[in-house]
């Protein structure tokens, strides 16, 4: 089956100056999201995935970060050459953003009524009535009960999954076509975390928006992406359709981090190691990024004189070339 | 090792001018349970559950309420603050933030010798000694002792923090979500560093997680706990295979896993309730995918039965399903 690509990213590097020292925070990322598809980003912190994010949507400030290269393909316009003014009204618009942490991505001295209501009445040109009942619809839709009560509630008077569900009804209250979600579910309990994803799917079998998911949890992409993207230290690992990406890894650290992800089972397991830390993005290794941790480097991984970039091993399926030459030997 | 009866946590709520007590928090409610010498007893549950209420009172930093502690068959609820100081040093805990349990002040020499300064009289070199040996126990090098905290990432500083907690040499740990602060990959490093250590200094632990999986991988027996209640014990084994209270079912089948087997997702609906106002009878009623109209009418008192040697799950579901 053929379908379109919505957003398409190549090549993007997202560079901050920090006093004399350049951190390369995304190195070279390049990935397609197709329509009404869930793409996940995964990597351990450090590796680059919310700043790829911020950087679709232009949230990070010009004067700190430079996207310099690359292109963010989206309705036929590189949204990184778009002034501010023309980037507004994508942002919140055609492309939305839900945070990691509910608590403190609300305004906590607005009710939600004024801040759903917001978003609509600058994109959508509605009068406040008109506002605040799609508001109220919006509320409904991702499962928040008595939405015409609650409609005037402050963030603190809802749990951490209702500002959640408030939060996503934000987000998807213009209709966006793409809805990029940072960790949604992480400071959640683990029922909250099944109600959650739940809703998400659902919402995006009714709605059809594409979903960008940022997540450090192997377990919930398994649970709700079509495509996964692994990061390291700003650099993409790996890129596959999900079920294959779990089956048939093909780079160490996508391997690694498959083997030690707890796991529920009858029987007792050993627990297995990844030695090392995520080095730092102000000095990554030469070459290859991942040959300090790497569980069996090569001569030519170790001295780092590989350089990093992506093949495609088989139709869909794109690996970091190092490791998979490594691999393959 | 230890021995826990019927204990209650409460914690007052005070309100108005005069500070008049208006209600309760209800964090524990007459939970008993041992500990074997040597177990890892798993503690699982959601946020607000009483997980760790439940680990402080056992060793009285907080007071419980009701209810008696045996440590080596010794009750020690009523021991004086001086008794009780001279036993701390068998008891340690292992916390959640790496970032927020390490004085910013400190360097890691100090934060690692405070337990011997005040527990132990021992001369320099001796403490030195000791010092020493642990941080490189914990996979960490003599030359960290003269740094701060700030210097170490998560992991790091997680391994300073189970340092300062075997120094005293303890009986008896309480790791509070040791691991859930840190990355995946590290997490599994502490994991495997914590199974080591337990076998080289003998260690009895409480280990409290919200994460099943975790458990799944290190507890010998696990206890469940939802809203300052224990709804279900068995061993790791037993109750993953055959769990049978429906709180625990849901918990398995919701945790996010890469290769599911069973497909079957039960979710659970709405919010943990307010523990100052639980609801009457079995405190899940509430939440439960299938309640009995005796469960509805909150006309089920709880509390523990035995359905096969060794698991313990509420008699109110026992007896639903």
């Amino acid at each position: 089956m053929h379908s379109e690509n919505l957003l398409s990213i190549k090549n993007l590097k997202t560079h901050f100056t920090v006093g004399k020292s350049v951190v390369k925070a995304v190195d070279g990322v390049s990935f397609n999201l197709e329509a009404g598809k869930t793409f996940a980003i995964v990597g351990e912190s450090g590796s680059g995935k919310s700043i790829t994010a911020l950087s679709i949507m232009g949230l990070l400030p010009n004067n700190l970060a430079q996207t310099e290269r690359g292109e963010i393909l989206f309705d036929n316009k590189n949204l990184i050459d778009l002034e501010e003014n023309q980037m507004r009204k994508i942002r919140g618009n055609r492309i939305s953003m839900i945070f990691q942490e509910p608590m403190t991505s609300l305004n906590p001295v607005y009710d939600l009524s004024y801040q759903i209501s917001e978003t609509i009445i600058l994109h959508q040109k509605k009068s406040k009535e008109q506002a605040r009942k799609i508001a109220i619809e919006m509320l409904d839709l991702v499962g928040i009960p008595e939405p015409q009560k609650r409609i005037d509630s402050y963030p603190h008077e809802l749990s951490g999954g209702m500002r959640q569900r408030a939060m996503i009804a934000m987000a998807l209250s213009c209709n966006p076509k793409i809805l990029i979600a940072d960790e949604p579910t992480t400071a959640l309990d683990v029922t909250i975390q099944a109600q959650i994803i739940d809703l998400m799917q659902e919402l995006q079998k009714k709605l059809g928006m594409s979903i960008i998911f940022i997540t450090h949890d192997l377990g919930v992409v398994s649970e709700i992406s079509d495509h996964v993207m692994v990061m390291y230290l700003g650099n993409v690992m790996e890129i596959a359709e999900t079920s294959e990406l779990f089956n048939n890894p093909l780079h160490s650290y996508t391997k690694s981090l498959i083997d030690i992800a707890p796991q529920i089972s009858d029987e007792k397991r050993e627990i297995k190691v990844l030695r090392g830390e995520i080095p730092s993005p102000t000095n990554p290794p030469s070459g290859c990024v991942f040959r300090t941790r790497c569980p069996n480097p090569s001569i030519d991984c170790k001295g780092g004189n590989i350089e990093m970039g992506l093949i495609e091993a088989k139709p869909g399926h794109w690996v970091d070339r190092c490791c998979y030459e490594c691999n393959q030997t | 090792m230890i021995r826990v009866e019927n204990i209650k946590k409460y914690f007052p709520i005070k309100d108005g001018f005069f500070n008049n007590k208006s209600g309760d928090v209800k964090a524990v409610e007459n939970v008993s349970f041992e500990i074997p010498e040597g177990e890892i007893l798993g503690l699982v549950g959601e946020s607000g559950s009483g997980k760790s209420t439940l680990g402080r009172a056992i060793i009285r930093l907080i007071e419980p309420t009701k209810g008696n502690i045996f440590y080596k068959n010794k009750n020690i609820t009523k021991l004086s603050d001086s008794e009780m100081r001279k036993l701390r040093k068998d008891f340690q805990i292992i916390f959640q933030d790496p970032y927020a349990s390490l004085d910013p002040r400190k360097k890691v020499f100090d934060i690692i010798s405070q337990g011997l300064k005040v527990h132990e009289k021992i001369d320099k070199n001796l403490m030195n000694q000791r010092v020493e040996e642990i941080i490189q126990d914990v996979g960490l090098q003599k030359e960290h002792l003269n740094r701060y905290p700030h210097e170490f990432s998560g992991g790091q500083r997680q391994r300073i923090g189970i340092a300062r907690a075997l120094v005293l040499n303890p009986k008896f740990i309480i790791a509070d979500e040791p691991v859930s602060a840190l990355d995946v990959t590290i997490q599994a490093q502490i994991l495997n560093l914590i199974l080591e250590l337990k076998k080289k200094y003998s260690l009895t632990i409480l280990f409290i997680s919200h994460d099943l999986s975790v458990i799944n991988q290190i507890a010998d027996r696990v206890m469940v706990m939802y809203l300052g209640h224990i709804v279900e014990v068995a061993n790791t084994r037993n109750l993953f295979s055959n769990p049978q209270h429906p709180y625990t079912r849901s918990l398995i089948e919701t945790a996010p896993q890469i290769f599911r087997k069973n497909k079957k997702k039960t979710l659970l609906k709405g919010d943990i309730p307010s523990p100052i106002n639980p609801p009457s009878g079995c405190v899940f009623r509430t939440r439960c995918p299938n309640p009995s109209i005796d469960c509805k009418g909150g006309n089920i008192e709880m509390g523990l039965i035995e359905i096969e040697p060794g698991h313990w799950v509420d008699q109110c579901c026992a007896n639903c399903n």
